[in-house]
């Protein structure tokens, strides 16, 4: 089975945002990038099937620090990594890079197309259904388990309140991991070392093919705080607030 | 102008969130528009008796009782599309949303906006304020008819539930696109609430990923047994196996309305939100003064949780003389 996995650098949205100067975008100059934590499952789930049924995984990473993630997916059992090139400083688009990632698929006969179910950014849609309906194959998003027999897949998929659904379908097919089968694995240092030798290939976009879906006239912070009181950054004031807070509510005392 | 509301429902069930999206349309109408009301499943009777609110519904029937999976939910609506000729698909931000809205998206080549909060419209043109980077920021969108939106949960009111009229209700025999789905369902999986019920919880002690490690959901643990509360988890503590299934809150986890909800570590994401900003009361820790979870807490501090863990647990075993 061939797998392409795909592995999107977004900021760290757990550090500070800012406004760039036009309003459009996030100033990126100093932000950290990391990779789209679903991916990080997906590329996980990926090496999961690859040790329980054998298959050939390609990691392709887009973004700010591509490299550096692909020598991570090398050291953890990719067999190919690709950065595929982006406009600098752009937010990644899952609508604008579907067509490189459907181009790809289709280039190298790839059975199964990994991504994260979703990125911070993929205010224009998502990745993986776009890509199932450019390869019109089937796809399935938020997926917690893949399990592979042959070109069948057996995907469970979370719903709400903890209600799984498990299908069945056949290869080719497109899947947004929302969770691998199991949490993803740590690499030693010394792997990472080994694997930083990889060589990384690059390919270049696929023009879009969509139009351009909307455009974002303005990006803004939300209005903070609404109604709530900020009890400040001192945990022994804060803690003696809180239990007088408790008490008055009759919920200081189980 | 047609507006088409998605709606959806399983196991007997309709989602609340469907009569949010016919809210949504109903907002934007203007003289001589439909709102016209889409149900996929086997609830026929159950999608007539709440979706009065819209003009039309449509109703994709199935024989059984059945998850539909999105790609043949998505491949109904399409022939609905073509069919109707919307101005306006609204499409719920649900695990079947998430799927059809961009495979909807790409086989008309309509633009698609996501994780939408509020729509205005004027004529064809409309302006949607979306939500990006885990909630911190919100877009400002300007997008042109026709159009998908994939909404929110929670972010219009439910429109009144009362029966249509069934001279407004239409049948679509589904049966071919059903059976011929390339994506089967073998299996559904319902929890068993008897361990534990965070939906009737009355005070929760929430962990996120601000907890660093599993070791440390302990000292947490310890606490919610100081209050008397449930130990609960956001979605990354859940996926890396500190903490069971069934102890999660969010979006595919559970809706809670405890009395008392105290989040540690949690920025406060919208599918979390989603989960439980519902809470009479919401109290909030973390670090990052500009963590969305603060924009629901009733109160919010922004010391670290283990000092905060430490110093609360000290003041409540002396209170309790234990
Ligand atoms: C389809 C779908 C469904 C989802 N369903 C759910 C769901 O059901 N439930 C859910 O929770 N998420 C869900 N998510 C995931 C959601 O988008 C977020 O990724 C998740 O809620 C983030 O969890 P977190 O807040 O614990 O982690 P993070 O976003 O990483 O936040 C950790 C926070 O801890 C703070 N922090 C760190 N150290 C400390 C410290 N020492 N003291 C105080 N604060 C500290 C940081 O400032 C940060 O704000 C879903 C996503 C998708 C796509
Ligand atoms: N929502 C959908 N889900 C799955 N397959 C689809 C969907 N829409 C179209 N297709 C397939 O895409 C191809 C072209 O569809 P059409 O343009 O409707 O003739 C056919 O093979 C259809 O079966």
């Amino acid at each position: 089975m061939n797998i392409l996995v795909v592995l999107r650098m977004i900021p760290d949205s757990a550090g500070e945002l800012q406004l760039a100067e036009d309003g459009r975008a996030i100033d990126r100059e100093w932000l950290d990038f990391q990779l789209n934590d679903f991916d990080d499952h997906a590329l996980e789930e990926a090496i999961l099937l690859k040790e329980a049924g054998g298959a050939k995984v390609m990691a392709v990473a887009i973004g700010e620090g591509a490299k550096r993630v692909l020598q991570m997916a090398a050291a953890r059992g990719a067999d190919e990594v690709v950065a595929l090139q982006s406009e600098e400083d752009a937010m990644i688009s899952s609508r604008e890079i579907a067509a490189s990632i459907a181009a790809m698929a289709r280039a190298r006969s790839v059975d199964l197309v990994l991504c994260g179910v979703q990125s911070s950014e993929d205010v224009f849609g998502q990745l993986a259904p776009y890509v199932g309906a450019l390869l019109d194959c089937p796809h399935v998003s938020g997926t917690n388990r893949i399990v592979a027999n042959g070109a069948m897949l057996r995907v469970t998929q979370e719903r709400g309140a903890g209600v799984a659904v498990t299908y069945e379908l056949a290869t080719p097919a497109v899947l947004g991991v929302q969770t691998a089968s199991k949490a993803p694995r740590y690499v030693s240092g010394s792997k990472l070392r080994e694997a930083s030798k990889t060589p990384i290939g690059r390919a270049t976009p696929e023009p879009s093919g969509f139009e351009r879906s909307a455009e974002i006239i303005t990006l803004r912070l939300p209005v903070q705080g609404g109604s709530g009181e900020i009890l400040g950054d001192n945990a022994d004031t804060v803690a003696d607030r809180l239990v007088g807070i408790l008490a008055a509510k009759g919920l200081a005392r189980n | 102008m047609k507006l088409i509301a998605c709606t959806e429902g399983h196991s007997s069930k309709i989602e609340a969130f469907s009569l949010e999206m016919i809210a949504a349309a109903r907002s934007l109408v203007e003289a001589g528009d439909e709102v016209v009301a889409f149900f996929a499943g086997a609830e026929a009777d159950a999608a007539s008796s709440l979706f009065g609110a819209a003009d039309r519904l449509l109703v994709a029937r199935a024989s059984k009782s059945e998850l539909i999976p999105a790609e043949t939910y998505a491949r109904l609506l399409r022939d609905v599309i073509d069919a109707e000729a919307p101005g306006l698909v609204l499409v719920p931000y649900s695990a079947n949303g998430l799927d059809v809205a961009a495979d909807i998206a790409a086989r008309t080549g309509w633009p698609l906006i996501s994780y939408v909060n509020e729509i205005k419209r004027d004529g064809d043109e409309l302006t949607v304020v979306a939500q990006m980077y885990g909630g911190k920021i919100l877009a400002d969108c300007a997008v042109r008819l026709p159009a998908i939106l994939m909404v929110n949960p929670g972010a219009f009111a439910e429109a009144a539930a009362s029966p249509i009229d069934s001279a407004k209700v239409s049948m679509i025999d589904a049966e071919a696109v059903l059976a011929g789905g390339k994506v089967k369902m073998v299996d559904i999986d319902v929890p068993d609430y008897a361990d534990v019920d965070l939906t009737k919880a009355e005070r929760i002690v929430c962990v996120g990923r601000g907890i660093g490690d599993e070791a440390s959901i302990d000292l947490a643990r310890n606490l919610a047994t100081l209050l008397g509360a449930e130990i609960a988890g956001s979605r990354p503590v859940v996926d890396n196996g500190w903490l069971p299934k069934l102890r999660q809150v969010g979006k595919s986890g559970q809706k809670v309305k405890p009395k008392l909800y105290l989040a540690l570590g949690v920025s406060g994401a919208p599918e979390h939100l989603e989960g439980m900003s519902q809470a009479d009361l919401i109290i909030a820790v973390n670090t990052d003064p500009k963590a969305p979870i603060f924009n629901v807490a009733h109160y919010g501090a922004t010391c670290d949780l283990f000092d905060l863990v430490a110093n609360l647990g000290d003041r409540l075993r002396a209170g309790s003389g234990r």
